[in-house]
């Protein structure tokens, strides 16, 4: 045994992995500065003639890197907030209050046998997860999140949404056809039914909405409720955001309607026969669904990313402070002001208390020095970033919504599929083209052409 | 073992089994393999136009157990179903009679595990007829008092499948609380959460103590704020009440035609009740109400159970006010052997009907002993109360009539 293997076989799990991923990174970044010297100049010219491209890259990666951590946040919303409800205690192993625990689930479904039973259609069977997933993450790319801050500002936006969200029908179809099981197929043929029959109400209930506007971007509809809370469409188009409300439940399978997974009748639904990284993609393509109706219904109804009160403009705080306006002193404040002020924080704690090692002193300081760092640059991001404090209002009435439908699962019994259908036919579909008609009839009235 | 050959260009003898084992497997249809026995079986498995099978169980989320439902559907729609009994056979009756009479109670507990009281009483009675035992009247009231905490137990767990195998995930941890606490209480008393092997024939093993009685009186000064709380989740929920009302109905006639008991039976509007129609025990001593409902629904069968909580608390409290002092036991041969003869006792449980037959032949031992079990009764009546509704129903069906798959296959 040589030297070498002899240390190697001294080092811990970790030090082996740093020791391999060291070498390979500097490989790597080496490899790459060596391409931008030699083949900087084309790349950069091509890039910069094909704007669109790098936009689109940048968006769509944007936006399925985006995709699973609000998965992760809303499925461990739904544990914990299911779990106060039934009065259990709910995640609270995995990280601070368990919310690591929906991430060690996404690695554990990674880890899964990728496994398809006897008889199925195999291909059928592996695109299905596919096809459901994209269509939610499609479906991201137009929702406004903030001023500036949107995958694509498409003219149609909306009818997009409706179209591209249709899609994950198909998905479910295919899933429920393929999986050689009557559960799924029942469950299938369900969510086929139970989507269609209320995709009519959820898009006649926005038509109401899209006469007042006159656009289908949802930009321009965000844009349209700027000013006070009474901007927004929710006071206008009550009947509609009710309606729009509803139905969007209904398309995102979520409890009172989740008949498609009714689990004490068909088991599973089209998910019986799935496991591993497939089932993975059902149950992320739920949760960033559930995201995007909540999102929509707030972009649509509730004034987007814009806050509740416009502030007069006397009132109006204007930093004037750029940090790129200080050069070269913005390096050194960088350099110095943290120790300094760690040091600062921590005196007081070192002086005060006898007891105290300088090191624990130290650590106090440290926390303290974070959270005055980041209430202080988030404070600056949100008075002179408008996509700052558009994106967290955005997120805000959002999980809002997303926790009114944690809400509702915890809370409601499942209807019948004859209940279910007769609601959309009948209830639902004439209070739609009431609040149509009603709409169209108030806006000839008081604003004839 | 010889190395198997690569994948695809195996070489398939047909009357290899293994090679067949391959082939069929996870392809599972519910026709039995064997040819039709009855002309009902070979009824029921054929196919007519548009129907397919389903096989409902044993591993279903909601079968209560291991119940097995061969469901014949069109669409949706239950046409006709074949339940496949047997996945929990023990044996009991026949463990009974290899047993001597004391031995036979532990036997008789698991029958139905969430009411294991109501399973040992109508055996315990049924040795007591054959004994001649008086038992004492300190035993009586404490007999009373744990079956009646055991039924409110199992009530309150009915609450929580009822909402649950309609979709509810709330109800069934609000009732959990409930039936915990009862079981600690019941611990307490009997040394066993679950499978209490309580009652003693002459008496109860064991008085009860002080840290029964603690837990007792601390949860009856809230009972009945928690109970109301649990039911308010439910008996308010517009889903619930409308996917309920009128679903499964079951009439007087047919009630009675398929022996229905217990809440089942006073759903339909008969206050048939063994504690007051074939008084045991000291019931005609107590006061309480029989709560009956016309309707036979669903949503019947749930509010008859939920008003008989109430009554339980009633009984709970005079017996704990009504209690005399003396011996829990009666004196008692340490070998105990009956004269030649039969028994038969029935009691009032949270499902029905309880009641065991026992015949002696003057040994140690019972020589035919026979149980009685209403889930199982209540169970025949599913096939006709589920054809005609949907999938979704037919679940709901199942859960209002509340029947114990232990019990159901002894």
């Amino acid at each position: 045994m040589t030297a070498v293997a002899r240390s190697w076989g001294r080092l811990t799990l970790a030090g082996k992995i740093l020791f391999t991923v060291i070498p390979i990174l500097l490989l790597l970044t080496a490899g790459l500065v060596l391409v931008v010297v030699l083949f900087g100049k084309p790349i950069v010219d091509f890039l910069a003639a094909n704007i669109w491209l790098v936009r689109f890259i940048v968006a769509a990666s944007a936006v399925l890197l985006m995709s699973v951590p609000t998965a992760f946040l809303i499925i461990y919303m739904e544990m914990k907030v299911i779990a106060l409800m039934n009065l259990r205690i709910g995640p609270d192993r995995v990280g601070p209050f368990g919310s690591l625990l929906s991430v060690v689930h996404g690695l554990k479904v990674l880890m899964k046998e990728d496994f398809s039973p006897t008889g199925s259609d195999r291909l059928v069977f592996t695109l299905a997860p596919v096809v459901v997933y994209m269509s939610a993450v499609m479906s991201l790319l137009v929702l406004p999140f903030a001023p500036g801050l949107f995958g694509a500002d498409i003219n149609i936006g909306l009818l997009y949404l409706f179209a591209v969200g249709g899609l994950t029908v198909v998905g479910l179809l295919m899933a429920g056809w393929s999986s050689f099981n009557k559960y799924s197929l029942l469950g299938g043929l369900r969510s086929a039914a139970q989507v269609v029959s209320y995709e009519i109400p959820l898009t006649l209930s926005v038509v109401g909405l899209l006469i007042l506007t006159g656009t289908m971007s949802l930009n321009q509809i965000s844009l349209n409720q700027a000013g006070w809370f009474t901007n927004w469409y929710v006071f206008q188009q009550p009947l509609g955001a009710l309606i729009f409300f509803i139905a969007a439940t209904a398309e995102g399978n979520r409890t009172p309607f989740d008949l498609t997974e009714a689990d004490s009748e068909i088991v599973a639904g089209f998910a019986t026969e799935y496991s591993g990284m497939r089932f993975g993609f059902f149950f992320f393509a739920e949760y960033v669904n559930v995201f995007i109706v909540s999102g929509l219904f707030v972009a649509l109804f509730l004034g987007g990313w814009n806050a509740p009160i416009a502030w007069p403009e006397a009132w109006a705080i204007h930093l004037t402070f750029d940090p790129g306006s200080t050069g070269m002193g913005l390096l050194f404040a960088l350099l110095l002001v943290p120790p300094i002020l760690i040091l600062a924080l921590a005196a007081p704690f070192y002086v005060g208390r006898s007891s105290l090692p300088w090191w624990q002193a130290l650590i106090i300081g440290f926390v303290l020095f974070n959270v005055l760092a980041i209430v202080v640059v988030g404070g600056w991001a949100f008075i002179s970033l408008d996509w700052v404090a558009g994106l967290l209002w955005f997120l805000g009435k959002t999980y809002l919504f997303v926790f009114t439908f944690v809400w509702m699962r915890g809370t409601l019994p499942r209807v019948r599929i004859d209940q279910l259908m007769g609601f959309a036919w009948k209830w639902l579909l004439p209070a739609s083209l009431l609040n149509l008609f009603v709409t169209a009839l108030a806006v000839i009235v008081i604003n004839p052409r | 073992m010889t190395a198997a050959p690569p994948h695809g260009q195996r070489e398939a003898p047909s009357d290899d089994p293994r090679v067949q084992l391959d082939q069929d497997a996870g392809v599972f249809e519910p026709v039995p393999p064997y040819p039709p026995r009855t002309e009902r079986e070979a009824e029921f498995y054929t196919l007519g136009d548009g129907e397919m099978f389903i096989n409902m169980g044993p591993q279903h989320p909601s079968t209560h157990g291991v119940l097995r439902i061969v469901l014949k559907l069109e669409g949706e729609v239950v046409v006709d179903l074949d339940p496949v009994l047997g996945y929990l056979h023990r044996g009991v009756e026949k463990l009974c009679e290899n047993a001597d009479y004391h031995h036979s109670i532990a036997y008789l507990d698991p029958l139905e595990y969430i009411s294991s009281l109501f399973c040992e009483w109508p055996g315990v009675l049924a040795f007591e007829k054959l004994l001649d035992v008086q038992v004492p009247r300190r035993a009586e009231y404490i007999r009373v008092l744990s079956t009646e905490l055991n039924r409110i137990l199992s009530h309150s767990l009915f609450m929580g499948w009822m909402a649950l195998d309609l979709g509810g995930l709330t109800p069934i941890l609000w009732s959990f609380i409930e039936r915990d606490e009862i079981a600690e209480m019941l611990a307490a008393l009997t040394g066993q959460r679950l499978l209490y092997n309580y009652l003693r024939i002459g008496g109860v093993n064991g008085d009860i103590n002080h840290e029964f009685m603690s837990r007792l009186g601390d949860w009856m000064s809230r009972a009945t704020n928690q109970i109301e709380n649990n039911l308010g989740l439910l008996n308010q929920n517009e889903i619930f009440v409308r996917r309920m009302r009128g679903l499964g109905k079951l009439d007087k006639e047919t009630a009675f035609r398929m022996a229905v008991t217990g809440p089942n039976l006073r759903a339909t509007g008969v206050p048939l009740d063994f504690r007051r129609a074939h008084p045991y025990s000291v019931f005609p001593e107590l006061e309480f109400d029989i709560p009956t409902r016309d309707e036979g629904d669903c949503l019947a069968r749930y509010l008859v159970r939920m008003d008989e909580i109430k009554q339980s608390l009633r009984i709970i409290d005079q017996c704990i006010h009504k209690m005399p002092d003396g011996p829990v036991m009666a004196k008692l041969p340490r070998l105990l052997r009956p004269r030649p003869g039969r028994a038969y006792a029935a009691v009032e449980g949270p499902r029905g009907q309880y009641a065991a037959y026992v015949v002696s032949d003057g040994t140690d031992q019972p020589f035919r002993m026979r149980i009685h079990d209403p889930s199982f009764v209540h169970l025949q009546s599913v096939g006709v109360l589920m054809p005609g509704h949907l999938i979704a129903d037919a679940m709901a069906v199942m859960a209002s009539l509340d029947p114990i798959m232990g019990g159901v296959d002894k």
